[in-house]
């Protein structure tokens, strides 16, 4: 058994019911004393303006004229009941003289008095019974004169009233407290659900998705969200995975090397000068190991978003003309072409170390892996709240189905050529230009190379 | 020189320290930051290397301190946040350099060598000369053996920082921070063409004396050819 009780849901159901029915009742309370009070009041109005008549009759045609009265009254319809006794309580006249057996006489204030009648049939069981309302007078201590009126119809009705609102009230609970018991195991239901499988999840199963169902609900969403974050987490220990295999594989080549290198020099029994040669080899080859390792920090560092890493307002054009001008000895010697297509001043807000940074290894990759004769354009322009800079090449470009795998980590696709990289160039731009909220897209250069473009948002 | 070294790991400090030693200067150690306080505050010291992250007391608070004594001792903060603003913050606290882990020992050897320089008072100065090479910086013209050589705005930089710091090793990085302003390091070696076409102004059209020398492993020297 659930317990229903510790559910917010259908607590907050239970105390809706409640107050519900406290304010059915207090309006129905309301309505059921004014109706009837104004009814007693109508009743007790005319029964004293008759029995003010009875008493100018009394006054004027003294005991033989109200009797007289009386008698004339009985035989004649009438809403009313008259009862005239004498101090013995012996019935003198009336339309009622059954009155031993009937009375069931309460007397209230100011004369009042409610009494009943019980009719009955021959074989004395109770057909129907009757409940009047009058006053009682005494009659100069001689009579006792009652006028009543018939309240059955009236009771009835209170009685009824009563009755409906109480049934009404309990129906109200019952059926509030049956939809809560069903919704609340509703949401009990699905919470266990999502309990459950979190606990499978929680136990490793991380293929494990939350239930959803098709109505979007809050708890729909919610699950859904959990599943998307669940997704993303996969997604990033996949690639947590991928990277640390890649570190694995990419150490072990430089370490092997340095090994064999140190080993082969310690054989060869050597002077003091080849020592030094092997030494500083090894400081060369340690080196591109440390230097994988600070751009893998570097990337994760972008990628976390690092609070330290602020944005400036940066022309885009003089830090082109930086790079550009850091790059074109080295290009020049190569025999490569660096032209810089930027033309006018363009500014944007971004981290100036992190977009230099990110032309600086296009302009690398473009050197590096460019052909003879090759031309190497870098420029930027606006395009609406976007700059876009590109850095172009003639070489052997990148084949289509290479292009998104080439932003991941570690992804060298020209491995017969002996060029050094850590196979992170790419990835840390990407990284650079995520965090900039940009995008980062290669495309094929006419007739052939690679353009890699870069768009940034201005702000 | 007398170094003061506060760095709380202690087999990092003890190789920096062998090191130091081999290069040939004195070295005291510091392995919390309240022990750094009380060495830089009592000794004379040429230079003090302080470690960001430190136990009892951090290494940006240290160098407030020891700046609050009126200490102008050099300083330089080692520190495994290499971001360009962790760098604005620790020069702001009142360091004088700034070096991120890893690191090679070239380079701390190079950077504290050229901060020990920098203490002798900067005169304000119109012009350099180292050996036969003068340059001035008014009228922006270089001459070697009385002959003027024509350089390139960013070789008259270059060549200015090598010459503030003639007859010491530069580095890369300093190369890269100091002419550049870039903080991070090209992963292909662009500063080698800067430097070897420097060289052909300024060594190779005066035959006899090389004065631009590249430090295999660490970086680059421009000595006196005198």
């Amino acid at each position: 058994m659930i317990n229903l009780f510790r559910l917010t849901s259908f607590r907050i159901i239970f105390i809706y019911i409640i107050l519900l029915t406290l304010s059915i009742g207090l309006v129905a309370f309301y309505l059921y004393w004014s109706t009837s009070r104004d009814f007693q009041m109508r009743v007790d109005d005319e029964i004293i303006q008759e029995s003010t008549r009875l008493s100018q009759v009394y006054k004027r045609y003294k005991e033989v004229g109200l009797i007289r009265e009386i008698q004339y009254l009985s035989r004649t319809p009438n809403p009313n009941l008259y009862i005239l006794r004498d101090s013995n309580n012996k019935f003198i006249a009336g339309n009622f003289s059954d009155t031993d057996s009937l009375w069931n006489l309460k007397r209230l204030d100011e004369g009042g008095v409610l009494f009943s009648f019980e009719k009955k049939n021959n074989n004395g069981e109770i057909i129907r019974k009757y409940y009047f309302r009058g006053k009682e007078f005494i009659v100069r201590n001689k009579y006792n004169l009652i006028v009543a009126r018939d309240v059955s119809y009236e009771n009835y009705l209170k009685e009824r009233f009563f009755n409906t609102i109480l049934s009404t009230s309990l129906l109200i609970i019952f059926l509030g407290l049956l939809g809560g018991y069903v919704l609340s195991r509703n949401f009990l239901n699905r919470i266990s659900a999502i309990n459950k499988t979190s606990l499978e999840i929680m136990d490793g199963d991380l293929s494990m998705r939350l239930p959803t169902s098709s109505n979007n609900d809050e708890l729909n969403q919610l699950s859904l969200n959990l599943n998307n974050m669940l997704d993303r987490l996969n997604k990033l220990m996949i690639g947590m995975k991928d990277v640390s295999d890649n570190i694995a594989h990419d150490l072990r080549t430089p370490l092997n090397k340095i090994r064999t290198n140190l080993e082969v020099t310690l054989m060869s029994n050597p002077d003091l000068d080849s020592y030094q040669e092997t030494l500083k080899e090894v400081i060369e080859d340690v080196d591109g190991v440390i230097n994988t390792f600070n751009s893998l920090l570097a990337i994760s560092r972008v990628d976390s978003g690092s609070v330290s890493l602020k944005k400036e307002k940066i022309n885009i054009k003089s830090l082109i003309e930086d790079i550009i001008d850091l790059w074109e000895p080295l290009s020049e010697e190569k025999g490569v072409v660096l032209n810089n297509e930027c033309k006018i001043d363009l500014y944007l807000a971004g981290n100036k170390n992190l977009i230099s940074q990110a032309i600086s290894n296009l302009i690398d990759n473009s050197i590096k892996y460019g052909s003879d004769k090759n031309i190497v354009n870098v420029g930027s322009k606006k395009n609406k709240d976007n700059i876009i800079i590109w850095v172009s090449d003639t070489g052997p470009g990148i084949q289509d189905e290479d292009k998104e795998k080439v932003l991941d980590r570690f992804v060298r696709l020209d491995t017969s050529r002996n060029t050094t990289g850590t196979g992170l160039g790419l990835s840390l731009v990407a990284s650079m230009i995520k965090f900039h909220k940009g995008n980062i897209e290669l495309l094929d250069a006419k007739p052939k190379g690679l353009i890699v473009k870069l768009q940034i948002p201005t702000q | 020189m007398h170094i003061l070294l506060i760095e709380d790991d202690i087999n990092a400090a003890k190789y920096l320290i062998k090191g130091l030693k081999e290069s040939g200067h004195v070295v005291d150690h510091a392995s919390d930051g309240e022990e750094g306080e009380q060495l830089a505050l009592t000794l004379n010291f040429d230079v003090i290397v302080v470690d960001r992250m430190l136990p009892k007391l951090d290494g940006l608070s240290l160098v407030g301190k020891i700046r609050n004594e009126d200490i102008d001792t050099p300083i330089l903060i080692l520190s495994a946040l290499g971001e360009v603003d962790e760098k604005v913050l620790g020069l702001k606290a009142g360091a004088d350099d700034y070096l991120a882990k890893p690191f090679s020992f070239s380079e701390l050897l190079a950077r504290i060598e050229v901060l020990h320089r920098r203490t002798n008072p900067e005169v304000k100065e119109t012009s350099i000369k180292v050996g036969s090479l003068s340059m001035n910086l008014l009228t922006r013209q270089v001459y070697r053996q009385g002959v003027e050589i024509d350089l390139q705005p960013r070789e008259f930089r270059l060549l200015e920082f090598l010459m503030k710091r003639s007859n010491q090793v530069v580095t890369r990085t300093m190369l890269l921070e100091g002419v550049w302003e870039y903080h991070f390091d090209p992963q292909t070696n662009v500063i080698d063409v800067h430097i070897s076409r420097l060289r052909s102004k300024i060594d190779k059209p005066f035959g006899g004396k090389e004065m631009l020398f590249t430090e295999r492993g660490a970086g680059y020297a421009l000595r006196s050819d005198d």
